[in-house]
């Protein structure tokens, strides 16, 4: 409901909306992390000049098209008020399970043509199990999504430890297909090619929530899930497809990172977890649900991006690091907060 | 503006608080700017969670430092994939050259390469890369070397004392190329001595605190009499007392039932074992030289020289006869006096 709607609703009387002081305008546009993002750069330019450098903006792409893509999995999750913890674990279990595959020391497709096809699908259908599972347990078995993915999490990171150990001497599984690599790490006429997969699914993802039936159950679910189904909606197949959206888009995030590092590591984005929530959060993707848009979440994604580039540039510990981006998304989470209470939800 | 009782004006709190601010931030930017300097060194460790890891971090940064060079330091917390875009980071950074302390050997490669391309020197600090064709160089421990050199210290001790020894080694993660050359040394000392040292236990232990006190105990039960034994990391010496202690076979040198005891690193806990006399002999990775050869390597592959991709630190061994004399080249002991200072 809009906000004109909103106040004309029950009145029948066509009301002129009520217009909003400008520190709520700006705190309730759409746009507010793109502009602060386009502030924060510009205060940043005179301070360390190296982040205006064509290399840095390279550097931001190439960080930004993997999260983007893993983040987006969250959004979806976070619409449904859910959360998603065993992101990282799914993008590990991926990647070593798919190099064990592809892999040309030992690998059972060490050198066949239908390596990295079938390397794909197998860390896509690894994604889509895992997040299958998760999705079984909250929406089947009403267990609660935190205390779920939390302990796939624990159990799926060290299962890839342990995978590794079974197919490798050292720690890793290195000797991926040229094929496979060049996803992560090539580009076509400066564009790399991990950015059409990441539009790729970006778009689907959009279009999946904006013009499905699917989408507009997510956002109730996420609004009023007992309303939800009192409206005849069957909230666990909504839920069941959510979190299979969410190991999809990890075990895609998975085929990035691996694909760039040329590697199948279990530690695999072992450390990513606060950013990808963060950049969800950050973009203006509510927590406690029904509201979220892909858009946004690219746009949190590019703050945090920036942000981080930023304080490497500066050679900052890592302590402080920790303590800017924990500081940040703190704020961006009591902004949520804000926002709910402003519009009244 | 406010007005005093004089009628002076007087900044209001909102006009105050901004003043401040401002005056923060324009404080703050000559500290960054100080930090773009020419000459710019990129540090970069997967974490400083060990002893060994601070040491090193402290020590290349005492001689950046001597030689009027800037550091820039990330830590990359065991991720490999925020590792590569830390390299990455750097490189738009156009820093001098890199040190590298990296989580995985494999992880690293497409790091090295971006750094090749960008004709940024990269050095490994203790740890090598996997095999490939990207060009850096690594600044490791001869692990064999220094294990042997550790080991026949202590045959030596053995077959001064005219006894015959049954021996044990503790041997790290098996796909650790550390783990195996240290296996190795304490194998090339051990193998002419057979006739006064038999090896009755080789315990692998993943590097793990459990396994390693789970398979010392089990091999001292099997083998009640062992008294020689060599342990492939100092984080082991308290596990080591630890079985040792209840089995009574935890004393100083001197002492009849003392067990001739080796460990490798160099570390705090090392240099107060051997000061006590329960540990005979530590392997000791020179730390300092490492710090030293790794900047060294990183201004040679930025004048244009090509120097091998595999640089040796031989170490040293230390003894109780040694101790004081080459202590100050043990890192421990500087970690040590930080301790007890």
């Amino acid at each position: 409901m809009t906000d004109a709607n909103a106040a004309t609703a029950g009145t029948g009387v066509a009301r002129r909306p009520k217009r909003r002081p400008l520190w709520q305008r700006l705190l309730l546009s759409e746009y507010l992390v793109l502009w602060l993002s386009v502030v924060y750069f510009a205060i940043m330019v005179p301070i360390v000049p190296a982040i205006a450098s064509p290399e840095t903006f390279r550097n931001i792409l190439s960080d930004l098209l993997p999260l983007t893509v893993v983040a987006i999995g969250q959004t979806v999750i976070l619409i449904i008020a859910g959360i998603d913890l065993s992101m990282p674990a799914i993008i590990a279990m991926a990647s070593v399970v798919g190099a064990s595959v592809m892999t040309g020391t030992g690998g059972p497709l060490a050198g066949s043509p239908a390596a990295m096809p079938l390397g794909i699908l197998t860390m896509l259908a690894v994604g889509a199990a895992i997040g299958w599972f998760n999705g079984f347990c909250v929406a089947r078995l009403k267990m609660p999504s935190f205390m779920v993915t939390l302990t796939t999490s624990m159990f799926f990171s060290g299962v890839a430890i342990w995978y590794v150990t079974l197919r490798s001497t050292t720690t890793s599984i290195a000797n991926l297909p040229r094929s496979f690599v060049v996803i992560g790490q090539g580009d076509i006429a400066g564009i790399p090619n991990s950015l059409w997969l990441t539009l790729l699914i970006a778009i689907g993802v959009h279009l999946m929530l904006t013009r499905t039936v699917l989408g507009r159950h997510l956002f109730a679910i996420g609004v009023n899930p007992r309303a939800t189904q009192v409206s005849g909606v069957v909230i666990a197949r909504p839920i069941l497809l959510a979190f299979v959206v969410s190991g999809l888009c990890a075990a895609a995030g998975s085929i990035l990172y691996t694909g760039r590092l040329e590697t199948g590591s279990p530690i695999l984005g072992s450390n990513i977890l606060l950013d990808i929530i963060g950049a969800a959060v950050i973009g203006g993707t509510s927590l406690f649900g029904g509201k979220g848009k892909v858009i946004w979440t690219v746009f949190g994604v590019l703050f945090l991006v920036l942000l981080d580039q930023s304080l490497k540039l500066m050679g900052l510990t890592l302590f402080m690091v920790f303590a800017i981006k924990g500081a940040v998304i703190l704020l961006a989470a009591i902004v949520d907060a804000a926002r709910t209470r402003i519009t009244g939800r | 503006m406010n007005h005093d009782s004089r009628g002076v004006r007087t900044p209001n709190r909102r006009q105050f608080t901004l003043g401040m601010l401002v005056a923060a931030t324009a404080a703050s930017v000559p500290i960054w700017v100080k930090a773009e300097g020419t000459k710019t060194i990129a540090v970069l460790f997967d974490g400083l969670t060990t002893e060994f890891l601070v040491a090193g971090m402290e020590a290349i940064q005492a001689d950046l430092k001597s030689r009027g060079f800037q550091m820039l330091q990330a830590i990359s917390n065991r991720d490999d994939n925020v590792q590569f875009e830390q390299v990455k980071s750097m490189i738009a950074r156009k820093v001098d050259g890199i040190i590298i302390f990296q989580t995985d050997s494999n992880a690293v490669i497409p790091a090295i390469r971006a750094a090749n391309a960008a004709n940024v020197p990269i050095v490994h600090f203790n740890r090598p890369p996997a095999e490939s064709d990207a060009y850096s160089v690594a600044v490791v421990a001869d692990n064999r070397g220094i294990s042997k050199a550790t080991v026949q210290a202590m045959v030596d001790k053995a077959r001064a004392s005219g006894r015959k020894y049954k021996a044990a080694i503790l041997i790290g993660d098996l796909g650790d190329v550390n783990a195996l050359g240290r296996r190795d040394g304490f194998t090339d000392a051990v193998t002419p001595a057979a006739d006064i040292i038999e090896v009755v236990a080789r315990i692998p232990t993943e590097w793990s605190v459990d396994k390693t006190f789970a398979g010392l105990t089990n091999a001292m039960q099997a083998n009640p009499d062992i008294d020689f034994l060599f342990a492939g990391s100092d984080f082991m010496i308290p596990i080591v007392q630890q079985v040792l202690t209840p089995l009574d076979k935890w004393h100083p040198a001197g002492d009849p039932k003392h067990v001739l005891f080796g460990s490798f690193d160099g570390d705090s806990g090392a240099y107060a074992a051997l000061e006590s006399k329960h540990l005979d002999a530590d392997g000791v990775q020179d730390l300092f030289f490492e710090a030293k050869s790794a900047v060294d390597l990183v201004l040679a592959i930025g004048a244009g020289q090509k120097p091998a991709k595999i640089f040796n630190d031989p170490g040293l061994t230390v003894t109780q006869d040694n101790l004081t004399s080459v202590r100050d080249r043990m890192w421990g002991y500087s970690q040590w006096k930080k301790k007890h200072a």
